[in-house]
């Protein structure tokens, strides 16, 4: 793994790759990966599904495989998961940082070169994934990640965190992680998935995640990258019957952001929560692509995605919701709203509906717009300058997508957050907003 | 849906009646030949040849477009009847005496208006039957107020230059495969002028009827208000029942200039092909209107409840100040019908505005697609859009889809967008039938009731029609 790769539409062909040793069990899917690629450019813009990104910058950029390195987390750690964590850096598995000595008896939290010796079947775990460019490249060359498994009817107390940090300091680095997530019938947990680093980098992660009947997963996704990375996230998520999925991505960082998360409802009754907020300013570009697959009856999905965009951002939302045959008495919800804060701002919003059954309820909302003046206009009559009234607002808009996040700790740090980026923090806290 | 709201034979397509008249076609297929014969047998002057050639050429270069929501068997370009007109001895009909009296009574099983009851209605007509425009009346009483109202073969000979400066202004030749082919092929249509400052004093109607089997229909439409100038223009389009699938590409440009307004309705009944889906008409129809002046307003009212596959989305290009653009969409599909409509607003200027409230309604096993842009460029300031895209399922085997595309590059606007979907309960046609209200009566009340929004935009006898329409078509579907 020492050659440069020129760009990711070269780095497919970089064959010291195929010669590494793999386990067995990947190899095909990985050698099917890999044809895939060797026919298969870049996606441009004339690619619907990616018509309002550029690659360009990512084109041009040579990546090459990262080393570990020394990091500080510091800032990262959260009391609650103190010993229910992974750390990778480089896309290794950092074992001075990691510590899982916490983890309940059963659960299984391990990086996935571990894992793929204690469990066999990982292999045939792993969806062959579909045509997603990146979801494939991350199949063909994805060098560790983790494995997470929890038995039948657990409800895992402390949440587990898991922490990618790039470090690039000479020249552009490229990671790939792969996240597989096994929740066994009437299993519970709480996953927190972090992604932060310095310089240029590239992070293309894969995540899996499989809910057997009556399993729970709420999922915290955080996207802190450097404002140079690019980020690109595949998500896969199968539901099975009366399980729930309650997932909220907050993305902040990257030059260049998409997610593109896919559930599928696979069993009656399950529940689905899809939330985002996307943060940004300079010339920030992130794009959200999601599929919500209702296929059985009486299911329920709920997706609120908001943008707040500054300077000459670009937010891009493209939400579909399919209700397939048969699946009678879901109740699907979609909603993308918008803040535009500046001259040069950009939104492109999509919610799409595809219902092929009659008996259900589905609605979605998309709005477009500026600070409402007559709120800015109220808070100025009580006292607050024009400035200070923008901020608050801007805060509030983002504010209630955080304010049900369960870990105490990653709430408090991502209202910080959100107030640093709006500059509204002394008068959050003045009015006692911090807790 | 259950036992209780299915059976019930469908209501036949009223207007499937072929007939006999004598036309005057090329043989089916298409060239540069083909193109020259068409403008040749029209007198058309150079230019519009050259535009034809112009769009051909380009069109052999363009693919299919295949994004839509809608699957059907590519049409066979060489086996079409490019032109089709009623065969008659002289160029132009003195009078409606002089018209084949078989055509007239066409018109009159469709109920158009031509003869001097046509007074009492107060609606002006252009009939344009396969290819050709056949009648057109009120033509003097317009041209009083300077109005121009006259088939689009006229505008070219009469009006040249107003053709020319006008023509292929709002959807360019190469604008999409359909426009190019239109651009090179197409016969006849309408044509109107409103000069500056002259509301026109009454409605303008034009009646499209496809007749021929293996005709296509190209028609043109081009309508242009000058400064203060208003409009109100309708239009309606049958054809008779064929088990092959024919096609329909036309294409329709507005221009409005300052404080110009139009109002173009569409109620399309294209036959639809019978309930396997076997035959009707492919529309595939470009419109788009070009709000060029300040202050000037375009709407679009449709009804759309034939045609096999509908591929429309008329459009608004809001360029003036404060220009307006509306769409109101009523788009019902039966049976295997596929419908992917919508509407386009392309905001240019400052403090343009525009609405769009669409209801779709899908029966039986077709399939309804909203698909719409709405687009706020840098330097529109204060830009404002509401649209709300309603969708009504009637039987589980229906689809309904919704497709909005917003792109917004201007803080000050404000664009909001609201979707909902629906059906016809049981429960609710259990109360209308508890209080004496027959079944057939109830759905279209809840119909009615559905597309409220729509038809009060629609003026009356139009409005009347589209009532009874839904109805008809909905007749078998549920109860």
């Amino acid at each position: 793994m020492n050659a440069a790769l020129t760009g990711v539409g070269d780095c497919i062909l970089a064959s010291d790759l195929l010669a590494e040793p793999r386990p067995d069990h990947f190899s095909a899917l990985r050698l099917d990966a890999e044809q895939y690629l060797q026919h298969q450019d870049l996606p441009t813009p004339k690619d619907e599904d990616w018509k309002y990104d550029d690659l360009r910058a990512l084109k041009a950029t040579t990546f090459h495989p990262g080393t570990a390195a020394a990091v500080d987390i510091k800032e990262r750690i959260l009391p609650e998961a103190r010993g229910t964590r992974l750390v990778f850096v480089n896309g290794h598995l950092d074992p001075h940082h990691s510590c899982t000595s916490a983890l309940p008896q059963g659960v299984r939290l391990l990086n996935l070169a571990a894992a793929s010796e204690a469990v066999p079947q990982l292999g045939s775990l792993m969806a062959p994934a579909d045509s997603d460019f990146f979801a494939k490249l991350n199949t063909a060359r994805f060098q560790d990640g983790v494995f997470i498994f929890i038995p039948k009817n657990l409800k895992v107390a402390t949440p587990l965190h898991l922490l990618f940090m790039s470090q690039a300091a000479d020249g552009a680095t490229i990671s790939q992680p792969r996240i597989i997530v096994v929740l066994e019938r009437g299993a519970a947990v709480e996953l927190i998935e972090e992604y932060a680093g310095t310089g240029t980098y590239l992070t293309n992660t894969v995540v899996e995640i499989f809910l057997a009947e009556d399993a729970e997963l709420r999922h915290e996704r955080v996207q802190r990258e450097s404002p140079q990375a690019f980020h690109i996230s595949n998500l896969r998520a199968q539901v099975q019957r009366g399980a729930r999925y309650h997932s909220r991505t907050i993305s902040f960082g990257a030059a260049f952001s998409r997610q593109t998360p896919q559930v599928s409802i696979l069993g009656e009754g399950a529940d689905v929560i899809l939330d985002g907020l996307a943060l940004l300013n300079g010339d920030q570009v992130a794009d959200t692509h999601s599929v919500l697959d209702h296929t059985q009856p009486h299911c329920t999905s709920h997706q609120l995605h908001k943008a707040i965009v500054d300077d000459g951002g670009r937010a891009i939302f493209n939400g579909r919701i399919f209700v397939r045959r048969g699946a009678h008495g879901t109740d699907a919800r979609q909603q993308s709203r918008n803040l535009l804060l500046s001259e040069k701002a950009r939104v492109d919003t999509k919610p799409q509906l595809e219902i092929d059954t009659d008996d259900v309820k589905c609605a979605h909302g998309a709005a477009v717009g500026a600070l409402d003046p007559e709120e800015l206009f109220y808070l100025q009559s009580r006292g607050l300058n024009d400035q200070a009234a923008r901020n608050l607002l801007t805060y509030g808009f983002a504010a209630d997508l955080l304010a049900h996040i369960p870990v105490a700790s990653l709430r408090r740090q991502l209202r910080q957050a959100v107030m640093a980026r709006t500059n509204s923090t002394d008068l959050a806290a003045e009015l006692g907003e911090l807790a | 849906m259950n036992t209780a709201l299915s059976s019930v034979t469908s209501q036949e397509y009223k207007y499937g009646f072929v007939t006999d008249i004598e036309s005057d076609s090329v043989a089916a297929g298409l060239s540069e030949d083909v193109i020259r014969f068409i403008s040749a047998k029209k007198g058309e002057p150079e230019w519009l040849l050259e535009f034809r050639l112009k769009a051909y050429r380009h069109w052999l270069t363009m693919a299919e477009p295949a994004w839509a929501n809608v699957h059907y068997t590519q049409p066979d370009f060489q086996k079409i009847v490019y032109y089709s007109a009623p065969k008659r001895k002289e160029a132009k009909y003195a009078s409606l005496d002089e018209v084949d009296p078989e055509l007239l009574r066409t018109f009159e099983k469709l109920g158009v208006p031509m003869n001097e009851q046509a007074a009492l209605a107060g609606v002006a007509v252009d009939v344009v039957f396969d290819s050709v425009s056949v009648a057109t009346t009120y033509k003097a009483k317009l041209a009083e107020v300077g109005i121009i109202f006259c088939s689009f073969s006229e505008a070219v000979r009469e009006h040249p230059e107003l053709v020319k400066q006008y023509l292929g202004s709002v959807v360019p030749t190469a604008d999409n495969f359909y426009a190019a082919l239109n651009s090179a092929v197409f016969t006849d249509g309408s044509f109107v002028f409103i000069p500056k400052g002259v509301a026109c004093p009454m409605d303008l109607s034009t009646y499209f009827r496809i007749n021929n089997k293996d005709s296509g229909q190209f028609e043109r439409t081009l309508i242009v208000a000058e400064a203060g100038a208003s409009v109100s223009y309708l239009e309606g389009c049958t054809a008779p029942q064929f088990n092959t699938n024919q096609l329909h590409a036309a294409v329709v440009e507005l221009v409005a200039l300052d404080d110009a307004s139009i109002k173009y309705s569409t109620v399309q009944n294209w036959y639809a092909g019978d309930k396997d889906g076997v035959g009707g008409i492919y529309n595939f129809v470009t419109k788009r209107g070009l709000c060029k002046g300040r202050n000037s307003k375009i709407s679009w009212t449709q009804v759309e409840t034939g045609s096999a596959i509908t591929w429309k989305y008329p459009s608004c290009i809001l360029l003036g100040e404060n220009s307006i653009g509306e769409f109101y969409s009523v788009a019902l599909t039966n049976h295997k019908q596929q419908a992917d409509t919508g509407t386009k607003m392309i905001h240019i200027g400052r403090n343009t505005k525009s609405t769009i409230i669409s209801k779709g309604i899908s029966a039986g096993g077709s399939s309804n697609s909203y698909r719409g842009l709405v687009r706020v460029l840098p330097k529109a300031e204060g830009a404002r859009n509401f649209s709300q895209c309603d969708s009504m399922l009637i039987g589980q085997l229906s689809s309904a889809n919704t497709y909005p595309y917003i792109e917004v590059q201007n803080r000050s606007a404000k664009v909001e967008h609201e979707a909902t979907t629906s059906k016809i309960g049981e429960e609710q046609l259990f109360y209308f039938q508890q209080r004496g209200i027959p079944m057939e009566d109830a759905i279209s009340m809840i119909i009615n009731g559905f597309c409220k929004d729509v038809f009060r935009e629609l003026p009356m006898e139009f409005a009347v029609e589209a009532t009874k329409l839904l109805s008809l078509k909905l007749e078998g579907s549920v109860g």
